[in-house]
């Protein structure tokens, strides 16, 4: 969530929204019953109606189309290896091994590396420096996914197939972790988790350098006065005030490295291959429905619609899990 | 019994913990430093990791996209496919970005009117049916684009007859802008301050009235920002509209026919076997990341504007 001012005082968030103030004294005014009920109101509850209902389409229309592999195919499509279009059989092993690997391993390179440079941009760079890189942080936040795939496909596919690959296979036993394509293939799980972790920084540090910004200024200075030194303030201090919301933080960047669908589908080769050598081609969840559907007849497009039923779970679920710790954070603050 | 001794004799007993404490706070000292100077460091070398990739993907997309865009035809023409007689025929884009265009266009017609409704509900009700919208609002704000694409699909294609058109795609993009309008109206009616609302209601206005003519004038400058925000995120999507626009190689503004779109044109051109249209997509990446960052700045600027005539 990346929050500024407006106009009235009031703080807009574009990314992803987590929670709002709570309730003022007035909120029922308009509901009370010696308010007249009006057209106003009415029209309100209406658009409401209408929220509501394309919501639930949402989740049912997707559930419909796949109901057909539920019924017959959910083994293979949980645990299957092989698809074959377009009669089946439709295995999404590989695809949810591509997300969780390449999503794990861009929130792992994100998260060590965003956390370094959130305390930075907070304490570390002069202070007039700060707004700029703070607003430059928000503005590659917003760069389209697309950009990033792109940039991923004709910039550092070559590269990682000329210079990356044969290094990375010089060391010991990076056969086995890596596996060894020689210079075969640029596109690879490892190139998309890079390409991914560098687009989900920016969401990161945005998050997290909010987070670490309103620990509370007295606790800072109260640990100076007592002699601790810079990172003894940040370690024991900034860092478990924030430490909730930095997971969050680190929720809701997962829940966008497991959504993101065109970057993966450029730069992770698109190959639907169970294996976990990361100097391979494979696919994700996302950019699998994105490559095949196109192509995609009667029981492969309900199959790749089930595809999507496992992606929502999946972020509900994450996103669920981020709300629920942003909001402690936002108590824990209350109360110190 | 130490103790005992100790409040016997203050003065000398000051004097050895005083001594004590300098001790053990210098025995640590060098050490302390020296571990902040590391750890400092280290978060230093993470702000330069993540500086150089990000900036070289912005140095990049401007060094070779400027060549791309300072070409009129680029904006004109229709995209051509390269032939081996001519390699380097490929055209403009002219199709993408009114497809971009319309695509937003008719998204924003069909998000912003039900997106600002529901927000101002949501902040002026306790009902539960608030509550129940609260929760659906911030859940599909983050969820993954590609599902506003099947959605599409299976809705507005499939059940509805529509075919791969504008209009299918700007429907999925309407139902990913929704939520963030919905939220950032919200947040934006919540802001205003509560002496309003009670200068209203204490001049005899009904709570419609108050609603309608103080809150949501005094509000706009938080919703409308929110709204470009909104848009300059869906502009951007590729996803959603990969599955359902048809990719038309035509300018068209109708709703009905099959369009194209940045990001699509970009996914394709990227693909492609042709290195002309290789080089062309920095061009169509350079102009979509424009098109967002003057969106997204723009909001920013007339906010912290408005902030300041306050």
């Amino acid at each position: 969530m990346t929050e500024r001012a407006t106009g009235d005082g009031t703080e807009v968030s574009d990314v992803i929204p987590l929670d709002l103030q709570p309730h003022d004294e007035l909120v029922g005014e308009f509901n009370s019953p010696t308010s007249s009920r009006t057209w106003y109101h009415y029209l309100l509850i209406a658009a409401s109606i209408v929220f509501a209902a394309v919501s639930v389409g949402f989740v049912a229309t997707i559930l419909w189309s796949s109901l057909p592999i539920w019924a017959h195919h959910s083994g293979t499509l949980l645990g299957g290896k092989g698809w074959q279009s377009p009669t089946g059989p439709f295995g999404g092993l590989a695809m949810i091994a591509g997300t969780l690997e390449t999503s794990i391993i861009a929130l792992a390179i994100a998260v060590v590396i965003g956390l370094g440079t959130s305390i930075s941009i907070v304490f570390l760079i002069p202070r007039r420096f700060r707004n700029i890189v703070a607003t430059l942080v928000e503005l590659l936040a917003a760069v389209p996914s697309i950009v990033y795939g792109l940039w991923g496909f004709l910039v550092l596919a070559p590269w990682m197939l000329n210079t990356v690959n044969p290094w990375l296979n010089k060391w010991p036993f990076a056969k086995e972790i890596f596996g060894n394509p020689g210079q075969q293939f640029g596109t690879s799980l490892l190139l998309a988790s890079i390409v991914l972790a560098v687009m989900i920084l920016p969401t990161f540090v945005a998050i997290s350098r909010e987070v670490i910004t309103v620990v509370p200024q007295d606790l800072i200075e109260a640990s100076l006065s007592l002699g601790a030194t810079r990172w003894q303030v940040i370690r024991e201090v900034v860092l478990p005030t924030a430490k909730v919301g930095l997971f969050g933080a680190t929720f809701l960047a997962l829940a966008r490295a497991t959504g993101e669908t065109v970057a993966v589908a450029l730069v992770a080769g698109g190959v639907a291959n169970a294996q976990f050598h990361l100097l391979y081609p494979g696919t994700s969840i996302a950019a699998w429905i994105a490559t095949q559907f196109g192509e995609a007849q009667g029981n492969e497009i309900a199959a790749l619609m089930a595809l999507g039923v496992l992606l929502m779970v999946l972020n509900f679920g994450l996103s669920l899990i981020s709300r629920w710790l942003v909001n402690r954070q936002r108590r824990i603050l209350a109360v110190v | 019994m130490s103790d005992i001794i100790e409040l016997q004799h203050p003065q000398q007993v000051g004097h050895e913990m005083r001594a004590e404490i300098r001790r053990i706070s210098e025995r640590g000292r060098g050490r302390r430093q020296l571990r902040s100077r590391i750890m400092v460091a280290l978060c230093s070398v993470a702000l330069a990791i993540t500086s150089v990739p990000l900036l070289l993907l912005l140095y990049q997309l401007f060094q070779r996209g400027l060549p791309v865009v300072l070409h009129p035809s680029f904006y004109t023409q229709l995209p051509q496919t390269p032939s081996l007689v001519a390699p380097n025929a490929t055209g403009g884009v002219s199709n993408a970005i009114l497809g971009s265009l319309v695509l937003s266009v008719y998204a924003a017609v069909m998000a912003i009117p039900v997106g600002v409704m529901v927000g101002v509900y949501l902040a002026e009700s306790d009902s539960k049916l608030a509550a129940m919208l609260r929760i659906i609002s911030q859940t599909m704000a983050g969820a993954p684009s590609i599902l506003m694409g099947l959605f599409a699909f299976s809705f507005v294609v499939r059940a509805l007859h529509v075919g791969y058109t504008a209009l299918a795609g700007s429907f999925a993009l309407a139902v990913l802008m929704l939520p963030v309008i919905v939220i950032s109206s919200e947040i934006a009616v919540r802001g205003v301050p509560n002496t309003l609302r009670e200068a209203g209601l204490a001049l005899g206005a009904k709570p419609h009235k108050v609603s309608m003519r103080i809150v949501l004038p005094a509000a706009v400058t938080g919703i409308v920002t929110g709204i470009i925000l909104a848009i300059s995120r869906a502009i951007g999507e590729t996803a959603p509209v990969l599955l359902v626009i048809g990719g038309g190689y035509i300018n068209s503004w109708k709703p009905l026919d099959p369009v194209s779109a940045l990001p699509l044109s970009i996914y394709e051109n990227a693909k492609s076997q042709w290195p002309s249209l290789r080089t062309q997509v920095w061009g169509i990446a350079l102009v979509l990341v424009v098109f967002v960052f003057v969106l997204s700045l723009s909001a920013r600027i007339w906010a912290s504007r408005k902030q300041q005539a306050r």
